[in-house]
């Protein structure tokens, strides 16, 4: 009895206070002082912990940086996994997605895409000598991250495929490297920065094919256009003054752990 | 709310359901039998085997069951020699004269094995105090009856201990269906893996998860029936002077 | 890895960012289990009185609410909480909180349980002699029920604790960073050290649990055994099978 009248009074108070709080995403940022990104936190170059200070570091987390100095707030970083990115988002518990978040219609339904800034393909790695050409994946078991773009384009296109999804990259790479999958898939770069800090490297390889062509963008909450515009506005500026460019060759770069050449650029033409 | 999900979804989550039934039926069956071994174990003459049954209870039951699955799944896997892991992996079918068994997929094998061990240590227990609540003048009365001890406790306290016993191990059941859910983290496709991947899918997070909410509740529904039927048929042999 | 190396990686384990930010990890672990049984045993406290107390329409309402939270499991509770509420009550709910409230909710429902049990088992005749003295039926329960209730099933809230330190690794799943997200990370960034890594996990859990245990088992055990009544005489040739009360 207790308990029912004070949830009922309860839930009333909250309906009631929050019908009157729904104010513009980019004021609440702005009054609050903080802005929340929502990064990976197992993923090099993308968002990883540096040992040395514990803090997590990447390309993400700068391009993250770089809005937040824009705005004139603080960065408050959300460690986040494939799978949990568009919850937090959608629950309001971060204001933007800095996850190498690739832009698909089905998710332009729920969330709202930036101006793409990185571009990548659906790639996969096996042990050395397995996987030659993509035929063969209807007969293996793929690992694959929950919630990401690539297990989706695995099950489309080789539905023979046995997929198991598991919550982040390292942990398919775990499977790999036990022998529970035969092979795992991501994109491209993250592969590339995977295995180059890989201890057992040489027993692996990337397989020369990749299946398709995806761009990443930020991820901002439906209907905040005017967030929408900073953070546009914020990534064409980086491109515009070279800092984009920095920013790659840090974790890119030929002296970085994964060199890859950059062959998109803020700004560029889609190809569809 | 943006309408019901589609035939595709819904038959992912059937799956997953079965998956989930399945499971559960595999730890409830090795987690008795193996819950009885530790009861014995427990109550055993010898000093050595009680102190092992009660470290063995000690580590199981006080740490989490997802660290648990974890190590199996990553841990274990890496200690296991490769010939081994190949072997686990792979899958094979025995044809028996009706159907075929297949191998399971290493993921279920490593759920299976991280919850009968945790399970067994609570199913253990209910056992034990099952046992305990059988009164001291049933081992007299046996022994008047010239029945060793094995005997003993075949024909006169087992029987005794398991009824006892039945409605707490009836929570546990529960709990071992309720506890399935966690293999979601070692990628095996049971019920809460397959409405978190709908909901990423589909973005439909009320029905997704409510859809799953609604059967796992059912199962725990179902097994409570089943207890108040038993309850119901023993009470009646009772009556009747067929206990 | 050089013992220098892994000892900042412990402290990051055990203490999370704090104070360069939030803190984390098996410090994070204890704060959210002891917010969680408080709260717990707070809503246990509510819910057991009013199970005792209720009858008809309320009483079955109040037991399908209760019966529901434990039907459900603890995982799609966190989920429920996680991406739901926040959606329903369009305010922002920081993770941490929503995790807390799941495990609250379900240790109260069990709690709710003893409770009501605890009451039932001292009922019968506390209540007829307290109310015959003149108390109300509230005054009877205030007084003279839930004191001796709440004694009768302490060894029940201290489960529940040990279950709530276990169940905050669920929080994993949902991105807060207690010790076994943390552990995640690091076995993720080193890759080739799962073993170690998980067994650590392990021990430092086991550790909490049991410590808890045994000081709780030795605060409250002198006062259960001078309620208890005598144990039977032990039967000599029997006598390795352990008496109800040891």
């Amino acid at each position: 009895m207790k308990i029912r009248f004070a949830g009922a009074v309860i839930m009333g108070l909250m309906l009631a206070v929050s019908s009157a709080a729904h104010a513009d995403r980019l004021d609440d940022i702005k009054k609050a002082g903080v802005l929340r990104v929502a990064t990976f936190d197992s993923n090099p170059p993308f968002g990883f912990v540096d040992p040395k200070n514990n803090q997590i570091v990447g390309l993400d987390v700068d391009y993250a940086r770089a809005v937040a100095d824009k705005l004139g707030v603080k960065l408050e970083i959300q460690p986040t996994n494939p799978a949990n990115r568009i919850a937090f988002l959608k629950s309001g518990k971060v204001d933007l997605v800095f996850a190498n978040f690739t832009i698909t219609d089905e998710r332009k339904k729920e969330v709202d895409f930036s101006t793409p800034y990185f571009a990548s393909g659906t790639q996969f790695i096996a042990k050395k000598g397995v996987l030659k050409t993509p035929q063969q994946l209807n007969s293996l078991r793929v690992g694959a991250d929950k919630g990401t773009t690539n297990e989706q384009q695995v099950r489309a296109q080789f539905p023979g495929a046995t997929i198991v999804a598991y919550d982040d990259t390292p942990f398919a790479f775990a499977a790999l490297r036990t022998g529970n999958v035969q092979a795992i898939t991501q994109d491209g770069p993250k592969l590339v920065a995977l295995l180059a800090n890989v201890p057992d490297k040489a027993n692996y390889e990337i397989s020369p094919f990749t299946i398709s062509n995806d761009y990443e963008g930020v991820g901002v909450p439906k209907g905040e256009t005017r967030l929408l515009n900073v953070v546009d506005d914020t990534l064409k500026g980086l491109e515009a003054n070279g800092t984009a460019g920095k920013i790659y060759d840090q974790w890119f770069g030929p002296s970085s752990r994964a060199p890859l050449p950059r062959l998109f650029k803020i700004g560029d033409p889609q190809k569809s | 709310m943006n309408g019901w999900l589609e035939p595709k979804y819904v038959g992912w989550l059937a799956h997953g359901f079965e998956m989930t039934l399945l499971l559960s039926a595999c730890v409830i069956v090795s987690a008795t039998l193996l819950g009885v071994a530790l009861a014995m174990a427990r109550n055993a003459r010898n000093g050595f085997v009680t102190r092992i049954a009660a470290l063995y209870v000690l580590v199981f039951r006080n740490s989490p069951l997802l660290v648990q699955l974890l190590f199996w799944y990553f841990g274990a896997a890496t200690l296991l020699p490769q010939s081994w892991m190949e072997w686990l992996n792979t899958p094979h079918t025995l044809s028996l004269s009706t159907f075929t068994l297949a191998w399971p997929p290493f993921e279920f094998v490593a759920g299976w094995i991280g919850l009968t061990c945790y399970a067994t240590t609570f199913v253990g227990e209910e056992f034990r105090a099952g046992m305990r609540g059988v009164k001291d003048g049933q081992y007299l009365a046996a022994a008047a009856l010239g029945l060793a001890p094995f005997g003993t406790f075949r024909y006169v306290i087992l029987p005794q201990a398991i009824r006892i016993a039945t409605p707490p191990l009836a929570g546990q059941y529960m709990n071992i269906v309720k506890n399935s859910s966690l293999t979601m983290a070692i990628g095996l496709a049971e019920l809460s893996y397959t409405s978190r991947q709908v909901d990423t899918e589909t973005f439909k997070t009320f029905q997704a998860f409510g859809a799953a909410t609604v059967l796992y509740i059912a199962t725990i529904a179902a097994i409570e029936v089943g207890l108040i039927l038993w309850k119901r048929r023993s009470a009646h042999a009772w009556q009747r002077g067929n206990a | 890895m050089s013992a220098i190396d892994w000892l900042p990686t412990l402290r990051y384990l055990l203490l999370g960012t704090f104070p360069n930010g939030p803190l984390g990890g098996a410090a994070l672990t204890l704060v959210m289990s002891i917010v969680s049984t408080l709260l717990s045993a707070l809503i246990g406290l509510a819910g057991g009185v009013a199970l005792s107390m209720t009858r008809g329409a309320a009483h079955l309402v109040l037991t399908a609410v209760v019966g529901f939270f434990r039907a459900i499991p603890v995982l799609m509770l966190i989920f429920w909480t996680f991406f739901l509420m926040p959606m329903l009550l369009h305010i922002d709910v920081p993770g941490l909180a929503t995790v807390v409230c799941a495990l609250a909710l379900i240790g109260g429902a069990y709690l709710s349980h003893s409770v009501q049990a605890g009451i039932a088992a001292v009922r019968a005749g506390q209540e007829q002699a307290a109310l015959s003295l003149g108390l109300t039926r509230w005054q009877a329960l205030r007084y003279v029920l839930l004191p001796q209730a709440v004694r009768i099933m302490t060894p029940s809230f201290v489960n529940q604790w040990v279950s709530l330190i276990k169940d905050t690794s669920l929080a994993y799943i949902v991105g807060v960073p207690e010790f076994t997200f943390l552990a995640n990370q690091v076995n993720n960034r080193l890759m080739v050290y799962p073993v170690q890594i998980f067994l650590f996990v392990g021990l430092v859990y086991l550790l909490l649990c049991s410590v808890l245990q045994f000081f709780a088992t030795r605060l409250l055990g002198g006062a259960q055994r001078r309620n208890k009544p005598d144990a039977q005489p032990h039967i000599t040739r029997f006598s390795h099978v352990q008496s109800a009360d040891s």
